[in-house]
């Protein structure tokens, strides 16, 4: 063989072959006792992993994931923009409710809008000093799925605002300098110079916590929503097959949170790549020289 | 073109808390007038353009920039301040340029070029944009409209700067160190573009250390330190033959 085309082999330390043992020892005894005991049930499994009852839940399960990102992503903004505003009260305002929203338990949370009733029994919509009126009944008016929404939505609000927020302050204050050189309106300037700029920074991260909330939503299982778990427990209350269906539920929540995580890398690996573009001084391969039309 | 392009200042102060960054500052620029102001760093030079810009809020004093003050309106006591809307309006009509380019790493050098006339001025986008393409051309850079900062070199970035700050029609344009910030090889093609507005009959004040611009095309050289106006005068006087002892220790050294 020639020496020119001789492959090299590079030294392996030998904790890289303990690891290797270790990895395939928890592999095999997870595959036996997963083959072997029989309490798994899996042909339990089978018959309820797309039973119409588990399949509604997901779907609910869903559903809850993206009217929350929604709401938070848009109430994230206005506080993102209101703690970041320099009239003192208006940030007083904005920092208050993160401070709430994040220092304070989601199933509390959940709990507590589920139950406002008690507070509120009744709210009335009106123009002030018209006359014109309309009671509510709060109890009715919040369901178990609104309160739902509602408490997932201003929850996720408050961490989105942090993220927009961190998203603002990753832009070079330069570039704020030149907006108002031009003389840019406050709004031209947060939609046209600063949101496009903070989108490296902000959208990744969103990414993240939408992964995080398809999981969440679990949470809402304690008001009797019948999301993803929710539907394996009203089936496993009946049946007392309890651990095959927590299965079934595991296994859907895996199969979304790996779905969504393809898109989430693709998202991480272009705007790492825009964030690299603008840091950069000097083009790497310079283009033609001045004045040379192209 | 809008307002008289002329720099008026009595007695501009400006504090960052206790600290006197512009102690009390006189200028008298005319129109068509060319300032160089040099100094050592920290002297002020930057701050006093960002007043002059309506970036830094002044402490006290009179400031007037195209025969308007600044911001405020005089009344009988006091200066009151204008809308955001009036004081915008003002800016347009001053051009600022800045050390480090501060282009919008999100638009193209065309859109950046467009952006003030567009989303200020409101003009029409497709007029916008072959006024920009006339605008790169005018600083060398026909065809390089597409390109986004990233692809550009320094001197590239630098003259897509001057031209956005054109693009507004400004009758006083600033000058932050603008070729502080670039390779040696670099410096060269944005004083050439600086050089050939300044013919044009463009009032500027550039705050730089290139001593050799200031000798040939400053009206007249501003020489600061520690936020005062030591020493002004045409380049012969002051570079040449400065009266005041910091201003010939100062050249001493970059010289
Ligand atoms: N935001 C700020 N807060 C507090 N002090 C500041 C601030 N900006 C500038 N200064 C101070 O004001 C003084 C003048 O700064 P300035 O940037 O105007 O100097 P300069 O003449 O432009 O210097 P250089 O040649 O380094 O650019 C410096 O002492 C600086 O430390
Ligand atoms: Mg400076």
């Amino acid at each position: 063989m020639d020496a020119t085309d001789k492959p090299r082999l590079y030294r392996r330390g030998p904790l890289e072959y303990a690891a290797w043992a270790v990895c395939v020892l928890v592999a095999g005894g997870l595959a036996h006792t997963l083959v072997t005991n029989e309490n798994y049930q899996w042909n339990v499994v089978g018959q309820y992993f797309t039973a119409p009852t588990i399949l509604e839940g997901l779907r609910l399960t869903i559903v809850l994931t993206i009217l929350a990102m929604l709401f938070g992503g848009i109430l994230g903004m206005v506080i993102a923009v209101m703690r970041a505003s320099t009239v003192r009260p208006v940030q007083l305002l904005a920092s208050g409710y993160i401070t709430f929203f994040r220092g304070t338990p989601v199933l509390v949370q959940l709990i507590f809008w589920f139950n406002i009733a008690a507070l509120y029994p009744n709210i009335a919509v009106g123009i002030p000093f018209t006359g014109i009126s309309h009671a509510v009944d709060v109890n009715v008016l919040m369901s178990a799925t609104t309160a739902a929404i509602i408490g997932l939505s201003l929850n996720e609000a408050a961490y989105l605002a942090e993220i927009i927020r961190g998203g603002f302050a990753s832009v070079d204050k330069g570039q704020i300098e030149a907006a108002d050189s031009l003389g840019m309106s406050s709004r031209k300037k947060l939609f046209r110079v600063i949101i496009p700029q903070a989108m490296p920074t902000v959208v990744p991260a969103t990414g993240n916590q939408m992964i995080g909330m398809f999981k969440e939503t679990s949470l809402v299982s304690v008001l009797g929503v019948a999301e993803l778990l929710q539907s394996t427990q009203l089936i496993y209350a009946r049946t007392y097959q309890t651990i095959p269906l927590l299965i079934v539920a595991c296994l859907w929540y895996l199969i979304m949170t790996l779905a969504l995580s393809y898109p989430q890398s693709l998202i991480e690996k272009r705007y790492s790549l825009v964030r690299s573009r603008v840091s950069r001084e000097a083009p790497v391969d310079p283009v033609p020289m001045d004045g040379e039309a192209r | 073109m809008n307002g008289d392009g002329t720099v008026y200042a009595r007695r501009l102060r400006k504090c960052y808390g206790d600290r006197v960054v512009l102690g009390s500052i006189d200028l008298d620029v005319r129109s068509g007038e060319i300032v160089c102001i040099i100094g050592p760093s920290g002297s002020g030079k930057s701050t006093l353009l960002r007043c002059i810009d309506g970036l830094e809020e002044v402490d006290r004093g009179i400031l007037r920039v195209n025969g308007e003050d600044l911001g405020f309106v005089e009344t009988d006591t006091a200066y009151r301040a204008l809308s955001r809307k009036e004081m915008a309006m003002q800016r347009t009509r001053i051009g600022m340029v800045f050390q480090q380019f501060n282009l919008f790493p999100n638009m193209t050098a065309r859109e950046n070029v467009m952006a003030g006339p567009v989303l200020v001025k409101g003009v029409a986008k497709k007029a916008a944009a072959s006024r920009a393409d006339s605008l790169l051309a005018d600083v060398g850079l026909a065809g390089h409209g597409d390109h986004y900062p990233w692809q550009l070199s320094g001197g590239q970035k630098q003259r897509v700067a001057i031209a956005r700050a054109l693009a507004m029609d400004p009758s006083v344009m600033l000058f932050d160190e603008p070729t502080s910030a670039l390779d040696p090889e670099r410096v060269g093609e944005v004083l050439a573009v600086m050089k050939g507005l300044a013919e044009r009959g463009m009032t500027m004040l550039v705050a730089t250390h290139e001593m050799g611009f200031a000798k040939e095309v400053a009206d007249t050289v501003l020489f600061m330190d520690g936020g005062l106006v030591v020493e002004q005068g045409p380049p012969t006087a002051v570079l040449g033959n400065p009266t005041e002892a910091r201003t010939q220790k100062f050249l001493e050294k970059v010289l």
